[in-house]
């Protein structure tokens, strides 16, 4: 097997680079947002009919449900990037990762506002007594660094240490599951789903990494 | 008087009260097969306009807003239709609740099974506007129908040996799609329980209906507690049968986490549930950032206060 050679995998899908793709990008993952919003307008139209009898939950609710699918589908376009061997799809991956801790910023804010209702009390209080919401914050600082470092500049400037850097995803994306898997009541069917996802994810990492490993081995013993 | 501007009842579903009454000797006279216009009117329990056709003593209200009677009935937990709080409303409509039998065991002098309609007779309606406030954090004013759990206990008698009663709700996979999700953690069949004197105590009632009409089937039909002083899952819903104890049941929440759900679990704004603080709740519906209030000790029933002299409820929770 040799490494995804450009040359072949770069005309194909060429179009995938242009600025019109990337709009298009940013769009569609801004669709969920969307239509979150407009259900928040309807709310204050004609309060019950947007979010239900307990908006504030509601809101929190649906901005983390796609926190953590947009973050993990960040983690989803390297690994189809590699499998299907389309290295093009990873000039993507900064738009789906800033979104996912835009939802993630946005499911704060949500939390904040709607459920906490500014109450810094309240707000003190689970932050220092509530372990799912400690871990969920520490997922977010973790993914601060990470969304400031998104750019080229930055790419340049910290070089390897920028790979390295940005592995910490990895953390947070397990937090995330953990911030799931503690809430969980009765079901747990919600953590299963994204911890089966997730857990494709490390795979697909680790069997990459496998091969990489063996292919410098062969290089090294010609 | 059965006139419902949102659930038209068709009146062909509407047993007449002497029908009603006489429907255990229709039942007898079938046999005969001669009674082909009167076998059209199907035989139920508890038909749609019973409780109308009862009556009952209103509620005195609270002065606090009645939760909308389809927020109350769209917006619930009743986790053998599902985790999701429209999973009841939109899959309940398939349980079966009539015929519907009560068991009553344990520590009793007259055990024994008995059709609703027949735990039912004698037994006056009463309304009772009463607070709910669920363990999650949000709350409801709900208007019920029903009448004390004392006077259904004493039918039974029970010894003095009996300290705790235990309730156990349906078990019905083919009807709970809740109870066959293979993720659920909590067990089936839901048990809950109070002690004796708990269940004696003129607050605590047993609900036949809501809203004036029976109990639609997402909240409990056709038989349920409703203790206002405790935590929402303590009213267990569709109760099959009744246990007199002597010693304190195992419950379902209080197995499936016991750090988090006690048996007592009387609504306390000093107890923080391990996950949230149980200091406010948000009184549904509620508006986007309509914010909270503060919860009361015992929900606001200080009566039932006396029920806890000495014990430490930090403890007990
Ligand atoms: C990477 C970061 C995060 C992710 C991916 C995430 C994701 C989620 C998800 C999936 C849910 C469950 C929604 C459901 O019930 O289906 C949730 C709920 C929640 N999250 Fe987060 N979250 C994150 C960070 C935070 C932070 C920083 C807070 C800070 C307060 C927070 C507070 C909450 C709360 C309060 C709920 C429960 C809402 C409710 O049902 O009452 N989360 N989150």
């Amino acid at each position: 097997m040799s490494p995804a050679a450009p040359s072949r995998t770069g005309p194909r899908l060429s179009w995938l680079s242009t600025s019109l793709a990337k709009w298009s990008v940013g769009i569609l993952l801004a669709i969920p947002l969307m239509l979150i919003l407009n259900d928040v307008r309807i709310e204050f139209v004609q309060p019950g009919s947007g979010l239900g009898p307990d908006p504030g939950e509601a809101l929190v609710e649906r901005l983390g449900v796609w926190s953590i699918r947009m973050l993990y589908l960040t983690l989803l376009v390297s690994s189809v990037a590699r499998v299907f061997k389309l290295p093009i799809l990873v000039q993507h991956r900064r738009t789906v990762g800033l979104w996912a801790f835009s939802y993630v910023v946005l499911h704060l804010a949500a939390y904040f506002s709607a459920l906490a209702g500014f109450d810094i009390n309240t707000v003190f209080a689970d932050f220092t007594k509530r372990p799912y919401i400690i871990v969920g914050l520490l997922a977010l600082f973790l993914l601060l660094p990470l969304a400031v470092t998104s750019t080229r500049g930055w790419q340049r400037r910290l070089g390897l240490n920028w790979k390295r850097l940005h592995r910490v995803v990895y953390v947070a994306a397990t937090l995330a599951l953990i911030h799931l898997w503690m809430q969980e009541k009765a079901s747990f069917m919600d953590t299963a789903i994204y911890g089966t996802i997730l857990l494709l994810l490390f795979v697909e990492r680790v069997v990459d990494f496998s091969r990489k490993i063996q292919r410098r081995v062969r290089k090294g013993t010609p | 008087m059965l006139i419902n501007s949102k659930n038209q009842i068709p009146a062909s579903e509407i047993t007449p009260e002497s029908v009603y009454l006489s429907r255990r000797k229709f039942i007898g006279q079938s046999s005969t097969a001669v009674l082909v216009g009167a076998a059209a009117t199907p035989a139920i329990a508890l038909p749609s306009g019973w409780v109308e056709e009862q009556g009952y003593s209103e509620g005195e209200p609270i002065g606090e807003k009645i939760t909308p009677e389809d927020i109350a009935t769209r917006y619930n937990n009743f986790y053998e239709f599902g985790t999701g709080k429209e999973d009841p409303s939109k899959k309940a409509h398939v349980l079966t609740t009539d015929p519907w039998s009560i068991e009553v065991a344990g520590e009793v002098a007259k055990p024994g099974k008995m059709q609703i309609e027949d735990v039912l007779k004698g037994i006056d309606l009463e309304e009772r506007i009463y607070r709910l406030r669920c363990v999650e954090a949000w709350s409801m004013v709900v208007p019920w129908v029903g009448f004390p759990v004392k006077k259904v206990l004493d039918k039974f008698e029970p010894l003095g040996s009996a300290k705790y009663v235990k309730f156990t709700t349906l078990y019905r996979p083919k009807e709970m799609p809740g109870i066959r999700s293979i993720f659920s953690s909590v067990e089936f069949p839901y048990v809950e329980g109070l002690r004796l004197d708990e269940a004696n105590h003129p607050l605590a009632i047993f609900a036949v209906g809501m809203y004036g009409k029976i109990l639609p089937n997402q909240n409990g039909a056709p038989f349920r507690l409703v203790v206002p002083w405790k935590y929402g899952f303590k009213s267990i819903k569709s109760i099959v049968k009744i246990e007199l104890t002597k010693r304190e049941p195992r419950t379902t929440w209080n197995r499936s986490a016991p750090h988090e759900y006690g048996f007592y679990a009387n609504v306390n704004p000093e107890v923080d549930h391990p996950r949230w603080s149980q200091a406010r709740e948000r009184r549904l519906p509620t508006t986007i950032f309509g914010g909270t209030i503060a919860t009361r000790m015992f929900n606001g029933y200080d009566e039932v206060a006396s029920l806890y002299e000495g014990m430490d409820l930090k403890r007990n929770y």
